[in-house]
């Protein structure tokens, strides 16, 4: 059988670069296949918000002429993938989810990661559907339509990086990236059953995406396996001063300790993070527990983070956006409009204290990581709602979908903390567990999700749509 | 939710002084988004801080 005609949920990514770099795979074969497999199965789920057909034919013939040339294209050779569409991509416009962005100028080079991801091989395919300006966890989105669930399309695929997140899902690119501001990876890996990293804040250079929340955004990829994310985040990392906030820190290659077995000291989180999720995602929280043979639970003030983190994130967006929303807030999604609004009105003071109560957090959870090296904790309050779920069901109670699908990745995220969502399936749909670490850790993180990986717990669901 | 927080007068006079115009076609459903703020505030906002809690950027050598 030819490399070409395996399933690509069976490949990875390093097996379909060594191919290329290998001169077995043809990069521009590769792409053709996944463009046209792009063109069948888009309509149905709505990922992709522009196909980059053009630029992904030269990128990969460029490939097939390097390896002609007996020169090396890099470790993600010909590798297909996507980008939110608050990455910007040289000559197009990032539309960040809105029409307001249409009138800004097309981007003259590419954001940094894109940058690195192509200087290593990988192959762009196009632009992929988000919340409007990041801001939502369904990515149903008011303009550009809502992206389907692929293991069940009358689901939400999560958001809002949702169109990043169902691409992989769904096959139709081997990894890409999203952003993540309070849970916009997570909560998307947890309803389409991938696995997606949230690195620490500074970590990754943002150079050349479109903000929400200063303070609290993060840029991070999707895989289908622990492998395929490992060596993606590796490729990316790296200081760019175009991002005030970038660490100035070596490269920290995570890839390398996949295969140590995990034996750190590891606990569940306990009060917030159990009693905000349904019975399916503390059963998986506690199967991952098992596995690493925890016997420790930990409690935070979650609900005073995921709190303070809900009025920034409003606060912020509405700052950022004051212009637009004084002369165009017509033109806004008007789920997204309302509540930027009510942010641009909040009191100085609830603003204010939100800060200086995140350091109070950050010293309670750096408290518990002296103890432990990874805290686990559900995803998402529920598997996939349907599209269009006006209520999900928290503690016994109705709560609208969309301001509660985050309340268990908020707290986290509004510490920066590095986290690996890993899936865990059963006969119902997926859900997804937060192994969370240290700051700076990811390697910490990888190394647990990888472990648990191979005790068969986590694994993307096999059976691609065609 | 706790509508009472703010009225939507309240909602009317803080759009005013930040120089927003808030259409009445969304005018409640900005002031339902502020109340739901503002509930969440009052989960932190009256919890004592040590004055010396720090929240600017702290530049280490």
């Amino acid at each position: 059988m030819k490399l070409l005609d395996y399933p690509v949920d069976l490949i990875g990514i390093a097996t379909i670069a060594r191919g290329v770099r290998e001169g077995r795979l043809s990069a521009v074969a590769l792409i053709e296949s996944r463009l046209a497999r792009i063109e069948r199965l888009n309509p149905r789920f709505n990922c992709f918000t522009e196909i980059l057909g053009e630029r992904a034919r030269r990128e990969a013939e460029a490939v097939d002429a390097l390896v002609a040339a007996g020169r090396d294209p890099g470790p993600l050779a010909g590798v297909p993938f996507g980008v939110k569409d608050n990455y910007d991509v040289a000559g197009r416009i990032t539309t960040a989810g809105s029409i307001i962005n249409r009138d800004r100028a097309a981007a003259a080079s590419d954001a940094v990661l894109l940058q690195r991801l192509t200087a290593s091989g990988a192959v762009l395919v196009g632009t992929q559907n988000m919340d409007e300006y990041a801001y939502g966890f369904t990515t149903e989105n008011h303009h550009y339509g809502p992206t389907r669930n692929p293991i069940d399309t009358e689901r939400s695929a999560g958001g809002s990086s949702g169109g990043s997140a169902a691409s992989v899902a769904a096959g139709l690119c081997d990894f890409s990236l999203g952003t993540d501001t309070n849970g916009s990876i997570r909560v998307p890996s947890s309803f389409c059953g991938i696995f997606g990293l949230k690195p620490t804040f500074g970590r990754l250079p943002r150079t050349g995406t479109f903000p929400f929340v200063h303070e609290l955004d993060h840029l991070g990829p999707f895989a289908r396996s622990v492998a395929d994310l490992a060596l993606v985040y590796d490729m990316v990392q790296g200081f760019d001063a175009g991002d005030a906030a970038c660490a100035d820190r070596p490269v920290d290659a995570a890839r390398h300790g996949l295969d140590i077995a995990w034996t750190g000291s590891t606990a569940l989180l306990d009060g917030w993070f159990d009693s905000m999720a349904d019975a399916q995602g503390r059963a998986a929280a506690a199967c991952v527990a098992e596995v690493f043979g925890v016997t420790t639970r930990v409690s935070l003030s979650g609900a005073q983070a995921r709190a303070a983190a809900f009025v920034m994130t409003s606060a912020s967006g509405g700052n950022l956006h004051l212009e637009s929303l004084r002369h165009r807030a017509a033109d806004f999604d008007p789920a997204t409009r309302d509540r930027l609004l009510a942010g641009a009105l909040l009191p100085a003071n609830a603003v204010l204290q939100a800060q200086r109560f995140r350091s109070l957090f950050r010293e309670q959870v750096l408290g518990a990581f002296r103890h432990h090296d990874l805290l686990i904790a559900p995803a998402t309050p529920c598997a996939a709602p349907l599209l269009g779920q006006p209520t999900i069901e928290v503690d016994g109670k109705p709560v609208p979908t969309r301001a509660n699908i985050g309340l268990l990745t908020q707290p986290l995220s509004f510490i920066g903390l590095p986290i690996v969502t890993v899936p865990i399936t059963s006969d119902a749909l997926p859900i997804g567990v937060q192994l969370i670490a240290p700051p700076w850790r990811e390697d910490l993180a990888l190394q647990a999700a990888a472990h648990l990986e191979r005790s068969g717990l986590t694994h993307v669901q096999s059976g691609l749509p065609c | 939710m706790s509508t009472g927080r703010a009225t939507l007068e309240d909602v009317e006079r803080l759009a005013k002084m930040a120089g927003l115009e808030i259409s009445p076609a969304y005018l409640r459903s900005v002031h339902l988004n502020l109340c739901l703020l503002l509930d969440q505030a009052a989960l932190f906002v009256d919890q004592p801080l040590d004055p010396i809690v720090e929240p600017a950027p702290v530049y280490r050598p």
